[in-house]
């Protein structure tokens, strides 16, 4: 066994710092993005409003039935082919409808299954009491439905930040990309790829964080 | 910071990302896959290597601004047919199927596939000895061509990789990787890798720029080829080649 080359990985955190924004910017972005086009398609579903509800499950079957290297390859090098203008689409940009749209098809079924999860007698007794289907949503049902979905939205998104690793190839140089060309001029792989690895364990234990702080800031009302 | 500002905030910036790519007259986008040393490679942030001063010295001699682009060495055709990039300069070989469909410069390095195995295997001493292997080979690189043309081709266990082929033979995963003999060479004498040259080079390559097979980008291929002559006359390549590899590989 040879002994680890410390300098080497010491001198690759600053560099490899460089491009964390990048990785942190293409996962914010996709994430806001996902959350407004998953709860579009959770209402869909949750009112199975004609014809927009058969589209929903189709996409939604599509976006999770395949996988996400495939989705963005599919995007990035083969719809160009077809369509001329996407040419000007660019790799992060692609990565980040790639990432919308994957991870929305997922968050959406659990934005679904946490307003479903509401009970039935809250929506009753807002009915009782003469609110619009509109103030019922916003007041009582999704408010509820927030606090139980956090959780598995917050795992979606620490789930993004990792698959952003997939960028690279689509010619992005974010956190793995500079990782993995840094690797290649150096040869060494293990000290390359462990340092990476703690880096990436680091930030989803910060969010880590935020989620436990979050989590017990919506349970405040629930407190007894 | 009110969810508003965040949601703004986020939102602005991921438009700052919707930029369009637009091609320049003044503006070569050469594309490469940064993890090839010494032609293509990075230390300390800096894109190096042989092909990264050769256009260079290119951009330069056309006067045009050399805009570089990496990418997975499997992405980086994608990037040209999509129109992304203008060429490659990533050692790319010659071959019929690529001619069919690009436009070639004229080569502007001369080498052989060669053969590598892991330090102290003596069992396989050339390309006939691969009978039986399992051989790693670069995906979507003529070597992978060449493999599969040889006679015994069904006999040889074929593995194609995105990146990393010189450690998986060191580990001992592969019996033998495939690739030119000049960074072979140059793999082995510079990093820390246990590996071996296996006999002499099989295969004579020669590797240019490929352009994407249109009436705009023919006038800049001849462009690229005009400067490439000037270079070669002027002995820039020579140069360039002797820094990298102490020898001329750009010349047969």
């Amino acid at each position: 066994m040879r002994v680890l080359d410390l300098d080497y990985m010491l001198g690759l955190i600053p560099i490899l710092l460089r491009y964390l924004p990048l990785t942190l910017q293409m996962a914010a972005a996709g994430m806001a993005f996902a959350l407004v086009l998953s709860c579009g398609l959770a209402v869909i579903r949750v009112l199975k409003i004609p014809g927009l509800n058969a589209a929903t499950m189709l996409f939604i079957s599509f976006f999770r039935g395949t996988p996400l290297l495939v989705q963005l390859f599919l995007f990035y090098y083969g719809l160009p082919q077809l369509l001329a203008f996407l040419t000007h689409i660019n790799g992060i940009t692609a990565t980040i409808m790639g990432l919308t749209l994957h991870f929305s098809a997922y968050m959406a079924e659990s934005i679904r299954a946490a307003i479903v999860g509401v009970d039935r007698s809250q929506t009753e007794a807002a009915l009782s009491i003469g609110m619009t289907n509109g103030q019922l949503m916003r007041r009582i049902v999704l408010p509820q439905a927030t606090r139980v979905a956090v959780p598995t939205l917050m795992n979606y998104f620490i789930d993004m930040i990792k698959a952003t690793s997939l960028a690279f190839t689509l010619g992005v140089t974010e956190l793995m990309g500079a990782t993995q060309k840094e690797a290649a001029g150096s040869f060494l792989y293990f000290e390359a790829f462990i340092t990476v690895a703690v880096m990436y364990w680091i930030i989803v234990e910060l969010l880590a964080w935020f989620q436990r702080w979050l989590e017990t800031r919506l349970n405040r009302a629930y407190r007894r | 910071m009110s969810p508003r500002i965040i949601t703004a905030a986020v939102l602005s910036s991921a438009l700052a990302f919707v930029n369009i790519a637009q091609a320049e007259d003044d503006v070569l986008r050469v594309g490469m896959s940064g993890s090839y040393f010494p032609f293509t490679f990075v230390e300390q942030d800096t894109l190096k290597g042989f092909e990264v001063d050769v256009m260079r010295a290119l951009g330069e001699e056309m006067g045009v601004e050399i805009e570089f682009e990496t990418a997975n060495f499997s992405g980086l055709f994608g990037m040209l047919e999509s129109g992304r990039i203008d060429t490659i300069a990533n050692q790319i070989t010659i071959t019929e199927e690529r001619e069919a469909k690009y436009l070639f410069t004229e080569p502007y390095v001369y080498d052989g596939a060669q053969v590598v195995v892991r330090e102290g295997n003596e069992e396989i001493e050339g390309v006939e000895d691969l009978k039986g292997k399992r051989v790693a080979v670069n995906l979507g690189s003529n070597y992978e061509q060449l493999l599969r043309e040889l006679p015994y081709a069904d006999d040889i266990d074929i593995r194609t990789y995105d990146s990393n082929i010189e450690q998986d033979t060191a580990l001992g995963r592969v019996d033998a990787f495939v690739m030119d003999r000049v960074s072979a060479s140059q793999v082995i004498k510079e990093k820390p890798l246990p590996l071996q040259l296996a006999g002499e080079p099989f295969s004579s390559i020669r590797n240019a720029l490929p352009f994407r097979d249109t009436e705009a980008d023919r006038a800049l291929r001849d462009r690229v080829d005009e400067a490439l002559a000037t270079l070669r006359d002027d002995g820039t390549l020579a140069s360039i080649s002797e820094r990298w590899f102490g020898t001329d590989i750009t010349r047969p």
